[in-house]
């Protein structure tokens, strides 16, 4: 019998990965990384690594007298595999390429996982984004006029879901219901399975909004070129996972908005009105009652889903 | 006697390495930095993380289907269909490497049999563009990418096709020969698999699999750090003004793609994160360019192909992909 370390530690990396996987989803740790919606092909994964793993185990031993052309299935072929396979002398190079891999284990398992935060927001392009999204969205309403599902999916893709899975779809009907309803009510609750489609319609058409009331929590976000009473309150929104995040958020008016750090979570109410900024109309908040509250338990925003068959 | 042996040893191992896993994993679950780490390392984290999480999925299927073909299709089967005719054989290895699910990563090594067992340099090219970009993953990766949207998954497909053909019809009138660096050895015995059964073979497709995950694992995760690392510490807005205009944000994706080596089959989501500060061209030029050849892929193929060849197919495909992004980019 031969002991091959290698197939070892890398037996030992299927299985981390694989729960690594298992723990996040036991912790709920991972809606702070991917969607809910897609943590069926995560979990997948994490059974996909089990197998590999059992799989993997059986290569650790093997008997020294066929242990040269065990494992190589293509040894019949001219060996052009190219692959590594896991039994070739050990050198640095190798041990690279395995910290490389380990890493993410490394980091996983000990690093807790962080919300996103204002800094993000920054990087993200704050309220650049914000402004741009908005002049591109008008470009492609012309041609289309209040007809979702032809707009742009790369800008806002969020509205024109075609999948069927079981959150937060709609069919198109509800949707429309969804849009009379933001319509015609006098208050505009902002609640979170909704807030980025009501978003997209205020942002798309300030003046059929302006001077209703409106309620929304949300992080703040401070820029520069913005006035002293001023902040973004804002929120992230995932598609698929946190590297995908894209920042929404509402210019908000407040007197002791100098005195709000950022990040602190608030919710507030108030009257929706216009503002001109860099030259771009957009939805500002004059807030009339805010309260401090702490971060809730599902920070991120996801898109809703709308059937269109 | 040595059966009994070896099963009780696989056993024992598999529970040693279980046992030590769940104790990893108690101690990190109470495992408290003695020192603050700081919060933009810890978003660095979040996001380089969730990039991997999102994209594994796609990788295992990834692997899985390569262990499949390199076990069950040989190359006789392709090379049987490539027809005489030049044309013809760019269409038809193109459609074939269409309808091949390989990734880029294990596409190089397989080009190279297909050269050496005689099929022309122009099909082989062909092939090697098309497999890696157009297979069932990519399409499902990036329709879900997109937001569940076909157009940009369907322009990638169609684009990368057509981009395809012209390379490979280019390659066909510009570069003669095998272009291998050296004549590789195709040995004789290629009796043995057909005799294997069907379960050995099933077994070997299964290892296949985790060898080429480990192969390609790290250039997953390193590209997922630096996707990350670009999030975290790139301001948006160099990079908005850096890509301001077509031009230059077709530039700066392309630049992306060959500089980051994703894999084609986990790109989609990378390239989306971008969809907010770059225009879809560049998006696209991003999506169509990263498979076909990287700075990974460059360095696979170097080991392979003559130098001037390499590089030569390079510049091909970054002014074929460019001029045709710049062509349709009013359109889209």
């Amino acid at each position: 019998m031969r002991f091959h370390f290698q197939q070892a530690v890398r037996a030992f990396i299927l299985l981390a990965f694989s729960v690594m996987l298992f723990k996040l989803h036991f912790t709920g740790e991972m809606t702070k990384f991917i969607n809910p919606k897609y943590e069926g092909l995560s979990q997948s994964a994490a059974v996909l690594f089990l197998i590999l793993f059992i799989i993997q185990t059986t290569r650790i031993w093997t008997i020294k007298e066929n242990s040269h052309h065990h494992h190589c299935h293509d040894d019949s072929y001219d060996h052009s595999c190219s692959h590594d396979h896991g039994d070739s002398p050990f050198n640095t190079k190798k041990l690279i390429a395995y910290v490389i891999i380990v890493f993410p284990l490394v980091t996983g398992f000990l690093l807790p996982a962080k919300v996103l935060d204002a800094s993000i927001a920054d990087k993200k392009g704050g309220l650049a984004v914000l402004t741009n999204q908005k002049s591109e969205k008008e470009k492609d309403e012309k041609p289309a006029p209040n007809n979702s599902q032809q707009k742009d999916p790369v800008i806002n893709g969020d509205l024109v879901d075609l999948s069927r899975l079981e959150e937060l779809v709609y069919t198109k009907d509800e949707y429309n219901q969804l849009i009379q309803h933001l319509l015609q009510s006098s208050t505009i609750k902002m609640n979170d399975d909704i807030f980025s489609t009501y978003y997209d319609e205020i942002q798309t058409d300030i003046e059929k909004f302006k001077g209703r009331e409106i309620e929304l929590k949300g992080f703040v976000y401070k820029e520069e070129g913005l006035e002293q009473d001023q902040l973004v309150l804002s929120r992230f929104l995932i598609t698929h996972c946190v590297a995908d995040a894209s920042i929404i958020g509402f210019i908000s008016e407040l007197p002791e908005a100098s005195s709000l750090k950022e990040n602190t979570w608030i919710e507030v109410k108030g009257v929706l009105d216009t503002t001109n900024f860099n030259g771009t109309e957009l939805p500002i908040i004059k807030i009339t009652t805010w309260k401090k509250i702490n971060e809730p338990k599902e920070p991120y925003l996801y898109p809703i889903s709308v059937k269109i068959l | 006697m040595y059966r009994v042996v070896r099963n009780n040893i696989i056993e024992f191992t598999g529970i040693m390495l279980i046992v030590l896993a769940l104790l990893l994993l108690s101690f990190s679950t109470s495992f408290k930095l003695s020192f603050d780490i700081p919060p933009s390392l810890l978003n660095l984290n979040t996001i380089f993380l969730s990039i991997l999480i999102e994209a594994l999925p796609f990788v295992l299927i990834g692997v899985l289907i390569a262990g499949v073909i390199q076990i069950f299709v040989t190359e006789e089967h392709i090379q049987r269909w490539i027809p005489k005719n030049k044309v013809l054989a760019i269409i038809m290895s193109c459609i074939i490497g269409a309808l091949f699910p390989a990734c880029e990563c294990g596409i190089v090594p397989i080009v190279r049999r297909l050269v050496g067992k005689g099929v022309p340099i122009h099909a082989a090219i062909g092939f090697m563009l098309t497999g890696p970009l157009i297979n069932p993953i990519v399409i499902a990766s990036t329709y879900m990418a997109f937001g569940n949207d076909f157009k940009i998954a369907g322009l990638r497909m169609g684009l990368g096709f057509f981009v395809a053909l012209m390379v490979a019809l280019f390659v066909s009138v510009i570069f003669k020969g095998k272009q291998l660096k050296s004549p590789i050895h195709t040995s004789t015995s290629q009796t043995r698999s057909k005799k294997e059964s069907l379960s050995t073979r099933f077994w070997s497709m299964l290892t296949h699999s985790i060898d080429e995950f480990f192969d390609m694992g790290k250039y997953l995760v390193m590209g997922a750090f630096l996707a990350a690392f670009v999030q975290t510490y790139l301001p948006a807005k160099a990079l908005l003004e850096a890509g301001s205009g077509t031009v230059s944000s077709l530039s700066v994706m392309m630049g992306l793609a060959y500089v980051l080596s994703l894999c084609s089959e986990a790109d989609a989501f990378i390239g989306a994160s971008f969809s907010n500060i770059f225009p879809t061209s560049a998006i696209l030029g991003f999506l169509i360019f990263g498979p076909m050849m990287d700075l990974k892929n460059t360095l696979m193929m170097l080991s392979v192909f003559r130098m001037k060849f390499v590089i030569g197919v390079l510049a091909l495909i970054i002014s074929i992909i460019f001029m045709t992004i710049m062509l349709v980019q009013s359109f889209i």
